[in-house]
């Protein structure tokens, strides 16, 4: 699994995939405080960025890959 | 290259012959359904194919085409010359991007901006012509205003299809936007002063882009060298639950120092969805910070801006660091400083910029040094208006100079003004041509905007009126005689300083921006030219005198089957040299005149056989060519039997005749389907069997001698011979003896007896009982013979052989009742003589024993009905002939054997074509008909 969801943690590892976005919409949906640990994650597809920038979730953790965190600054609040 | 790109550059080029062809003729009868339907095919048809291969600017062209035809075609676009040139264009670009996958193999980036621009203005021609066809019928007096425009409204039209292109270009798309920090925008700045290209790259991409498997993040994450990035939302998602996640709404922003190449790479696919504009140098140039008090006084100010008007900008950064060590360094004044200096270093001739900078100090007001600069150097009118920090920024110049009279930056600002004034004269100068008017208006503009930037406005009034009879005379003349005048004048009260150095770089970048300007309108023209231009440039191919000459020759299959029969009466001809050679020496007996007949002959024989080969080896095809679907099949019939096979090709270039390669192409097909439904097992029972869950199924081609071996092998689970033979005794295709004498392998081969299937279950993919019989009749028509071999649990080899051509048969001539028949030479075994002592009668059948095997012989002439015996020899012998029938050996007695010979086998035709034991009938070197026998009818 590319995304691990604890109680109200979404950990994102390696490449998360274009089949994810669905279920992490519904995750965050249904855990508003959900936040959500990019550290391991080095690529999302373009599909999660619109679910994350849509819903703005607390960022626990960035990611380490320097490239991808650039990218996400949009979703610091 | 593989053949299948071959196949389709080859079909594409006549597509493209033949569009141009039907768009001459619909030129000369535009009305005609039929040519419109055709030519839609063509387009249609080329599309469809261009899309099997990974050229996206192709089928984008093709596509537009084919849209634009079917309108036509439906009578919702009227046909027009405007039509076919637009198309003639874009078949010209197809022409162009297939010379260059057939050199190179694939396109260049190059090109995927022409095609968008072609495409774009196919769907514009879709569009206008939509409308035009509304209004006509609408309003039919509307007509002859659209013949006979006016200048006017050519001029109104041209200026809204500018807008309407700007619009379609920019929809979606912001202005280039980007807040940097000062370290980022630093590094930009240097990177485009050092001639570096930075570009403004939005990508919107399409809403519908998840569903075609693109990753629009992914793949603005292979931008190289982005220094500045940011991912935005194009319309706010009012409702999270009822949100579409896989409806697009992403934009992507970023500023980029990857060179123009890398981008189109990157974005091939996409290059409607992406914005580029090359920003210049200065709008980096932004001072951030903290706004505090005034630390900077006016004193410093007044002496930089003396020393930066002198040039001695060594004195000036001097100062300038003193300064900055001097205030803190958050402070927005310490961020204007450090800009200064860092254009002094980078630019150092750019005195406009760096006094304006420090000017700012003074006035504290945000400046915009990109719309300074490009307003001195020819900026529509419309900027200026719209620009209105710009015009205060002229006010602060004008207040400045009341104040100090012989001010620095005034004379600056006079200099650039007399720079724009100049190049405006040259514009005007160049000779008319079909912008001319777009042109005049232009220089109007910026003219204008020059003269209300330095507060002229007295003067604003004059330039329109000139502008007014220029139009009216189309002549450049009116507007050049009233700046000549006002240049003179200029010259006159501003004395420009002639050591300027600024005066030569500007003036030539004013030219070029001046020249571009005249193309296209462009909103974002203040952050520096957009890169692409208005028009596609490539030549057209009428025009192109080394156009690539095709190398493949497309001939009739007639044509070559003409020259096959030719070759063969040649054959025929040229055999009846040595009977006339025979007839010289022994009728008139001259031996000489024979011998130069023979060594004549020699000569003939050697051309006629070299000429034959030639003309087969044209024939000849690869077998790729009904192997290539393989692939596909097997996967496809694997995925519906649930099982999983590794499909192995080799030998893909051997070559045989095309009539055999076509006629093989059927047996194949049945033979693979049954390999995988009954031969493979599923990956349960091979795995259980010990086997690799995958199987695997090899084709294979050899060729052998004259002959091409195709098999196909499998490591399923085998054919049980006990199996078949029950089958074989229940459907009663063997007897019971059979069922104790047959071996093994003969046994498996009984597969090909007529109505049989192993089967447990008919499925749709075969085992209708149908199935090897027929391959093998296939086979057999061409003289081909199929085999199988299998081993329980281990796998099936089944095995083709063909001849590798039809034309040429070897045949052995056999005499009989005084006539002379061919058997074909490939099922003969041997040639025996039988002495009657040897031949025994069982019942009633005559047989003989040969090698320890029990022969049947059958008499020729009762084969053939003849109410004659067969004749021995002296020494009481029967000449028998022993062939292979089925796998049998049976032994035909004739009643003598003559020579083989190679012959072209004719099959009978009309009446003689109903007649069975014949395979058919040749022309002997005499002039005499040979008959050739088909053994197997006939036994």
């Amino acid at each position: 699994m590319a995304i691990e969801y604890k109680k109200s943690l979404a950990v994102f590892s390696d490449f998360v995939g274009v089949e994810e976005a669905e279920n992490l919409l519904q995750w965050l949906l249904k855990n508003p405080k959900g936040k959500i640990n990019l550290a391991a994650c080095a690529h999302i597809h373009a599909a999660n960025l619109q679910v994350l920038m849509a819903v703005k979730p607390q960022i626990s953790a960035w990611p380490v890959d320097e490239d991808l965190q650039r990218w996400l600054t949009v979703l610091e609040k | 290259m593989n053949a299948l790109l071959e196949q389709f550059l080859s079909e594409s080029r006549d597509f493209l012959q033949g569009i141009g062809e039907k768009l001459m003729q619909l030129e000369a009868d535009p009305e005609s359904i039929p040519l419109m339907t055709e030519l839609f095919r063509f387009v249609h048809t080329l599309k469809g194919n261009s899309g099997l291969f990974d050229f996206p600017e192709m089928t984008r062209v093709l596509h537009a085409s084919e849209d634009l035809m079917d309108a036509v075609r439906h009578g919702r676009v009227k046909y027009s010359q405007d039509l076919t040139d637009q198309l003639l264009d874009a078949m010209d670009f197809v022409g162009i991007l297939m010379d260059e996958i057939e050199s190179t193999g694939r396109i260049g980036n190059n090109h995927a901006t022409n095609s968008v621009e072609l495409a774009k203005s196919l769907r514009e021609l879709l569009a206008q012509s939509t409308v035009e066809l509304d209004t006509t019928a609408s309003e039919p007096q509307g007509i002859s205003n659209i013949d006979h425009p006016s200048v006017d409204q050519v001029l109104e039209e041209f200026a809204a299809v500018e807008i309407d292109n700007v619009q379609d270009i920019t929809v979606g798309f912001s202005e280039p936007e980007f807040d940097l920090t000062e370290d980022v925008a630093a590094e930009l700045y240097r990177s485009a002063t050092e001639g570096a290209s930075v570009f403004w790259v939005e990508y919107i991409p399409e809403s519908e882009c998840f569903f075609k498997g693109e990753d629009p993040f992914y793949l603005s994450r292979q931008v190289p060298a982005v220094l500045w990035c940011r991912s935005t939302l194009q319309k706010d998602i009012s409702s999270l639950a009822e949100m579409d996640v896989y409806s697009s709404q992403l934009g992507f922003q970023f500023l980029t120092i990857a060179t123009q190449d890398e981008l189109d790479d990157i974005f091939r696919y996409v290059p409607d969805q992406i914005q580029r504009i090359d920003i210049s140098a200065l709008a980096f140039v932004k001072p951030s910070g903290i706004e505090g008090g005034n630390t900077i006084d006016d004193e410093f100010i007044s002496r930089t801006l003396g020393l930066l008007n002198d040039s001695d900008l060594e004195r000036a950064s001097h100062s300038i660091r003193t300064m900055l060590e001097l205030s803190a360094p958050e402070l927005w004044s310490s961020s204007v400083l450090r800009w200064t200096l860092r254009v002094i270093e980078l630019d150092p001739s750019n005195k406009q910029v760096q006094s304006t900078l420090i000017h700012t100090l003074r006035t504290h007001d945000k400046i915009d040094l990109v719309s300074l600069v490009q307003n001195d150097s020819s900026e529509g009118v419309t900027s200026s208006d719209s620009h209105l920090p710009e015009a205060q920024l002229a006010n602060e110049f004008v207040a400045h100079e009341e104040v100090n009279d012989h001010s620095s930056v005034n004379s600056a600002l006079m200099a650039g003004f007399h720079v724009i004034l100049e190049a405006q004269k040259i514009v005007l100068s160049s000779p008319p041509n079909a912008w001319s008017v777009g042109r005049l208006k232009s220089v109007a503009a910026t003219l204008i905007a020059a003269h209300r930037a330095t507060h002229q406005l007295h003067e604003i009034e004059h330039i329109e009126q000139a502008l007014q009879s220029s139009l009216t005379e189309n002549s450049a003349r009116p507007l050049l005689a009233w700046l000549d005048n006002i240049l003179d004048h200029v010259s006159d009260v501003h004395e420009v300083p002639a050591t300027t150095p600024i005066d030569i770089p500007v003036t030539s970048t004013v030219i070029e921006e001046t020249v571009v300007h005249e193309e296209v309108v462009d909103p974002s023209a203040k952050f520096g030219r957009r890169v692409e231009d208005a028009s596609p440039h490539f030549g057209r191919r009428a025009e192109d005198s080394n156009a690539v000459v095709s190398k493949t020759l497309k001939v009739d299959q007639e044509k070559i089957d003409r020259l096959m029969n030719l070759i063969g009466e040649m054959v025929v001809a040229k055999n009846a040299l040595p009977y006339l050679a025979n007839r010289a020496e022994t009728v008139f007996g001259v031996r000489d005149l024979s011998r130069e007949i023979k060594a004549q002959y020699a000569v003939i024989n050697r051309v006629a056989e070299e000429m034959q080969d030639t003309i087969m080896q044209v024939r000849m095809m690869p077998v790729s060519f009904i192997f290539q679907r393989f692939p596909r099949m097997v996967r496809d019939i694997s995925r519906k039997l649930g099982k999983e096979v590794e499909l192995v090709l080799e030998g893909e270039s051997t070559e045989a005749d095309k009539n055999i390669i076509e006629a093989l192409s059927d047996p194949l097909i049945h033979i693979v389907r049954n390999s995988l439904d009954h031969g493979l097992e599923s990956p349960e029972v091979r795995v259980a069997a010990g086997k690799n869950a995958v199987g695997k199924l090899l084709i294979r081609a050899t060729q052998e001698s004259d002959r091409v071996l195709i098999e196909i092998i499998d490591d399923g689970r085998g054919i049980n011979p006990n199996v078949i033979k029950q089958k074989a005794y229940e459907k009663g295709l063997i007897d019971e003896g059979a069922l104790e004498r047959i071996s093994d392998e003969e046994a498996v081969n009984l597969v090909f007896a007529a109505g049989f299937s192993t089967a447990d279950v008919i499925s749709d993919l075969s085992g209708r009982g149908v199935g090897m019989d027929v391959v093998r009749s296939a086979v057999e028509r061409i003289n081909g013979t199929v085999g199988i071999e299998s081993e329980v649990g281990k796998g099936t080899r089944l095995y083709l052989s063909l001849p590798l051509s039809m034309a040429v048969t070897n045949v052995m001539i056999i005499e009989s009742n005084q006539q002379i028949f061919g058997v074909p030479m490939d099922m003969v075994v041997e040639t025996v003589r039988v002495p009657r002592a040897q031949l025994s009668s069982i019942k009633q059948k005559q047989t003989t024993v040969l090698r320890g095997r029990i022969v049947p012989l059958l008499s020729l002439n009762e084969l053939l009905a003849l109410p004659f015996e067969q004749v021995p020899n002296e020494d009481d012998e029967f000449a028998t002939l022993v062939v292979r029938v089925h796998g049998e050996h049976v032994g035909i007695i004739v009643d003598d054997f003559r020579e083989t010979v190679d012959i072209i086998l004719k099959p009978m035709t009309g009446i003689l074509g109903g007649l069975g034991g014949f395979s058919g009938a040749a022309l002997l070197g005499d002039g005499s008909v040979l008959m050739v026998l088909n053994p197997r009818e006939l036994i």
